[in-house]
């Protein structure tokens, strides 16, 4: 299913199913395109997060976007609130319980499914154009029952980056394809005193970017079809896991962010002593490395060849009281200019085809954006974070070789059990 | 939302109101230890300050250093200094607004809980009326109740009156504090009946009485439970960590935690935290006293 | 005025007075209702529910406490809070005995040392944690010093065993300077000629401390015990900051998992069955304290 042929078949699917939902859903729902920009009135909330590492920048571009949009809505109130990424969930749930939830969220595919219910679907506040601009993979992304629920503003692509300098140090003049490869040129690494990867294994840590790209690479997957049950515990699993386990026991995987995060710029891999990772957008790793020495690779095969690659979305949320001046303000951020402009100031891939190629010949974001067909958003369930949450201390469990692959993804198959609903 | 410390076996604490007669006054010099033993003292001491203050020293020089990787010994000697640190922990706008909610939290917190505990403590201790003693000691009784069990019905209770991402949220169920009542109470039972009573036949009201005489006799124990209260509130964690989830309501604690799960390099961080620190410190220097009685006599960490 | 007019107006508790004397009381009051007897009695009630945020609350009667008695990671979580009040009890009163002892008599400096000691008390534990996480970091000071020893050198907070002592040590470190002033208070109170007399008997520091010192000690070194126990059964925000629990649930405690439940999972009343259990503890440690107390007197 992690296939770009399988990928694109749903993309296209979901785009008639798309189209046949509009049809449908337009009758009597308020539409922005008809009420003129002057007479709309309201205020808009919208949390976002540091989407921008700067935060200074990203306040900026925020306060400079709603100078442009209150020209064209004289009427409209907008505030843009910049959350930390941690606990965000947390923060969002408990806004929404206390009935202070904003009206506009920043989230990203993985969360909507469980948000479902507190989203106001924005399909009809965007108008045909802006839509059939959208590129089908983040069209796919954001679509449950048939809806797009969120307007897709950036993509990203974590493929594999490895780190030049490392390579020659070893003499090694290839780079890992396979998961074989891995396997094979771990000692070699090991000998010269590097790591061959690193593993960000700290609970806190998001499974989309760790442990999940192995197991879909692997051929497995978190959920079955329908959703019922976890599959994790799948002999891909296993495998995946088991990969893991054999990197950590051969000493091949830095172990300062096996089981914690620590800040970044302390890290074995930020100091130059790691091959490669999968878990970071090269671009985080450039202020470390060097440009020069920073290579976007292509996603690792093993039954299949996927990474993890996000789609940022907005979405309004059902609460929100003036719905047409929220949707406005979503349509307007979300149109093309305005996505270009804030996809090359965060460094963020184009979800728009419009905007073609922002990165053409860029070594860093252009390699990555190259490989965007191979990535997946991760599981679209209401449950995926919670699944996390048991998830990440099992795996935790096998990296310091307390507990066996197996044992491990059966024990937290089994905790999975008491949160699924 | 007191951590319980129950104090109604009487904290043999250093007492806030007169002094203990005091035994040791007489110079003995046998009980003195000997030159090897003094020496050994010394040692231990010596070595004892060390390891207590060496985590204060690490946090202000990582602070003090260019931000990038820590390696040691060289980022733990005092010398090649910067301010880099500082200027991006100051730079972002977010930690002048966590200073200012950490404020807000704890100086309100402590004016509410000086009024209200004084005007109860005064009344349970002087006054009279019906059901007395069921409402004191049930007011009490809550000092056995752990924080951590009404956390749960407390946040319902707030979210549901709107108070989540507020100040009022964070503040008013910390003002219920059994801690304060009890010890209010107390002392101010142990001050003379006269003192009150002859007011009371001069005619004084009983609000200009409460501002004109009990207030003035019990500015010791407002110093020392304020300063308690007001250390509490500032390092208070859990709580602001649940209410005060947006970024403009963390306080520097919360905040701080979060910016450490951020990936804030660590010299950005340990700069935060010396700011965190730096007030709590002075006032430190400037009342020792008081934080040692407010934090002994309520036998809590604050 | 006359002393008979005092014992009069003393012995008629006036309507007036009492109104007054309850208006005075009414702000404390209501707080408390709302705030601590109120959500002390839902505390209870919830456990027995299913409340949770945006859905319908039922009853459940007693499928909370079932589910947590079959909880694995509850149990882990019981025993490591547990183990960790079991290192950090003894170990902090120890070196709060010692430092009072180290600093009881005046000479030149012993104030500052004083002071010294009692700076951690002070200080957030969300800073101490800060710190503390790269003190035990791979490649930090401690895992430094434990390579200089000839000890293996891992980071400590990696390590599923010895994550238990590196939040231990942070306890005793930001704890032992408050239960130093507590005996410290309590050695002024120690009669010198007591001691002065043993000394002219021919006993030793060990037998003066032994028979005369500590007996004077017992009930402070008790009040102690049962703060500290209750404080270390509270432990939080160092586990938040520092582990998050990890690694692989290993420095897992009561109240994180009661945080986790109420506020990662929303399960309002699984996490008031926690507080349940946490309350129970609470309670038998002052239960003990209370018998104890009671013997004494």
């Amino acid at each position: 299913m992690r296939t770009r042929k399988v990928m694109v078949t749903g993309a296209a699917l979901s785009a008639v199913l798309l189209a046949s939902a509009c049809g449908g859903d337009d009758g009597g729902d308020a539409n922005t395109g008809a009420s003129e920009p002057g007479e709309l009135e309201g205020s808009v909330t919208m949390w976002t997060y540091p989407v921008m590492a700067d935060e200074t920048e990203h306040r900026s571009f925020w306060d400079d976007t709603i100078a442009a949009f209150g020209e064209e809505y004289p009427g409209v109130d907008v505030t843009v609130e910049i959350f930390p990424w941690a606990d965000r969930d947390q923060a969002l749930t408990t806004a929404i319980a206390g009935n202070s939830a904003p009206d506009v969220v920043y989230f990203i595919p993985d969360q909507l499914p469980g948000y479902a219910r507190n989203i106001e679907p924005i399909d009809p506040y965007l108008d045909d154009d802006a839509k059939a601009d959208y590129l089908p993979n983040a069209v796919e992304a954001v679509t449950i029952d048939g809806q797009m629920v969120s307007a897709p503003i950036l993509a990203s692509a974590v493929t594999l980056t490895c780190n030049k300098e490392v390579f020659d140090a070893v003499g090694e003049t290839e780079y890992p394809q396979t998961w074989d490869d891995l396997r094979e040129m771990a000692p070699a690494f090991k000998d010269a005193g590097y790591y061959m990867i690193a593993y960000s294994g700290d609970v806190s840590q998001t499974l989309n970017l760790t442990f999940y790209p192995l197991l879909w690479q692997a051929g497995g997957d978190v959920f079955n079809e329908d959703g019922t049950d976890v599959t994790f515990n799948s002999d891909a699993g296993v495998e995946a896991l088991t990969l893991l386990q054999e990197m950590v026991e051969g000493e091949y995987v830095a172990e300062d962010m096996l089981t914690a995060m620590p800040p970044t710029e302390q890290t074995q891999l930020a100091q130059g002593n790691v091959a490669c990772a999968w878990h970071t957008e090269g671009k985080n790793l450039v202020e470390f490395w060097g440009e020069e020495n920073t290579v976007i690779l292509p996603p690792l095969t093993n039954v299949e060849q996927v990474a993890y690659g996000t789609v940022g979305s907005l979405a309004m949320l059902s609460s929100a009281d003036d719905k047409d001046a929220a949707g406005a303000w979503i349509a307007f951020v979300t149109d093309a200019e305005q996505v270009a402009t804030y996809n090359e100031a965060s460094g963020f891939l184009p979800v728009k085809e419009s905007i073609g190629s922002l990165y053409d010949g860029d070594p860093i974001l252009g390699e990555a954006e190259k490989y965007t067909d191979l990535t997946t958003v991760g599981p679209l369930h209401e449950d995926a974070r919670e699944i996390m949450g048991v998830l990440a201390p099992e795996i935790q469990a096998v990296l310091i070789g307390q507990k066996e692959p197996r044992q491990a993804l059966d024990d937290a198959a089994q905790a999975a059990q008491s949160v699924l609903r | 939302m007191t951590r319980i410390a129950d104090t109604t076996t009487s904290a043999p604490a250093e007492n806030s109101n007169g002094a203990r007669p005091r035994r040791n006054t007489r110079p003995y010099r046998a009980l003195e230890p000997g030159r090897p033993a003094r020496i050994g003292r010394g040692v231990l001491l010596f070595l004892a300050a060390i390891v207590t203050l060496f985590p204060f020293y690490a946090m202000v020089v990582l602070a003090l250093k260019p931000v990038g990787p820590i390696i040691l010994p060289d980022s733990l000697v005092p010398w090649g200094l910067s301010l880099e640190a500082f200027e991006r922990v100051m730079g972002a706008r977010t930690l002048l607004r966590w200073t200012f909610n950490t404020l807000i939290y704890s100086v309100v917190s402590v004016v509410g809980v000086l009024f209200f505990s004084s005007l109860a403590g005064y009344a349970f201790a002087k006054k009279r009326f019906p059901g007395k003693e069921v409402m004191f000691w049930s007011f009490i009784a809550m000092l056995m109740v752990p924080y951590h069990i009404t956390i749960v019905p407390v946040f319902i209770l707030i979210s549901n009156a709107g108070g989540v991402n507020t100040h009022w949220g964070m503040i008013l169920p910390t003002l219920a504090n059994a801690q304060a009542v009890f010890l209010m109470r107390q002392f101010i039972k142990s001050l003379p009946d006269e003192l009150f009573e002859a007011a009371t036949v001069d005619g004084c009201s009983e609000w200009r009485m409460y501002v004109s005489i009990v207030v003035p006799l019990i500015k010791p124990i407002l110093a020392t439970l304020g300063v308690f209260v007001f250390l509490w509130h500032w390092n208070d964690f859990l709580w602001p960590l649940i209410v005060g989830q947006s970024n403009d309501m963390r306080t520097l604690t919360t905040g701080l935690a979060s910016m450490n799960a951020e990936n804030v390099p660590l010299n950005v961080v340990l700069a935060g935290s010396v700011v965190a620190f730096v007030p709590i410190f002075m006032a430190y220097l400037v009342g020792q006293r008081y934080f040692k009685e407010g934090v002994t006599m309520s036998g809590i960490k604050g | 005025m006359s002393v008979g007019t005092l014992v009069s107006t003393r012995r008629r508790p006036s309507w007036r007075e009492a109104r007054i004397a309850l208006l005075f009381v009414l702000p404390c009051l209501v707080l408390f209702v709302l705030f601590r007897f109120g959500p002390t009695l839902a505390g209870g009630v919830l456990a027995f529910t299913d409340y949770t945020i945006g859905a319908d609350t039922s009853f459940v009667g007693l499928e909370n406490l079932r589910r947590l008695s079959e909880d694995p990671l509850f149990w882990r979580a019981l025993r490591t809070t547990l183990t960790i009040a079991v290192l950090a009890v003894p170990l902090s009163i120890g070196i709060s005995l010692g430092m009072a002892l180290l600093v009881r008599r005046a000479f030149r400096g012993h104030r500052l040392f004083r002071s010294i000691f009692f700076l951690p008390v002070i200080t957030s534990l969300v800073l101490a944690g800060i710190v503390f996480s790269w003190i035990f970091s791979s490649g930090g000071p401690w895992s430094s010093i434990m390579g200089w020893l000839g000890l293996p050198d891992q980071a400590w907070l990696s390590d599923t065993t010895l994550v238990i002592p590196a939040i231990v040590i942070v306890a005793v470190w930001g704890r032992f300077g408050f239960g130093m002033l507590i005996l410290l208070a309590r050695l002024q109170d120690v009669p010198r000629e007591l001691e002065e007399a043993a000394l002219a008997d021919g006993a030793n520091a060990w037998q003066r401390f032994r028979y005369i010192v500590l007996p004077e000690l017992y009930p402070a070194l008790f009040f102690l015990v049962v703060i500290e126990t209750t404080f270390t059964f509270q432990i939080f925000d160092t586990v938040y900051v520092m582990t998050s629990g990890g690694p692989a649930n290993s420095s897992y405690v009561l109240v994180f998992q009661l945080y986790d439940q109420a506020f990662r999972y929303f399960d309002f009343g699984y996490a008031s069955a926690i507080g349940l259990a946490l309350f129970v503890m609470t309670f038998i440690v002052a239960m003990i304290q209370r018998m104890t107390i009671g013997r004494e007197r």
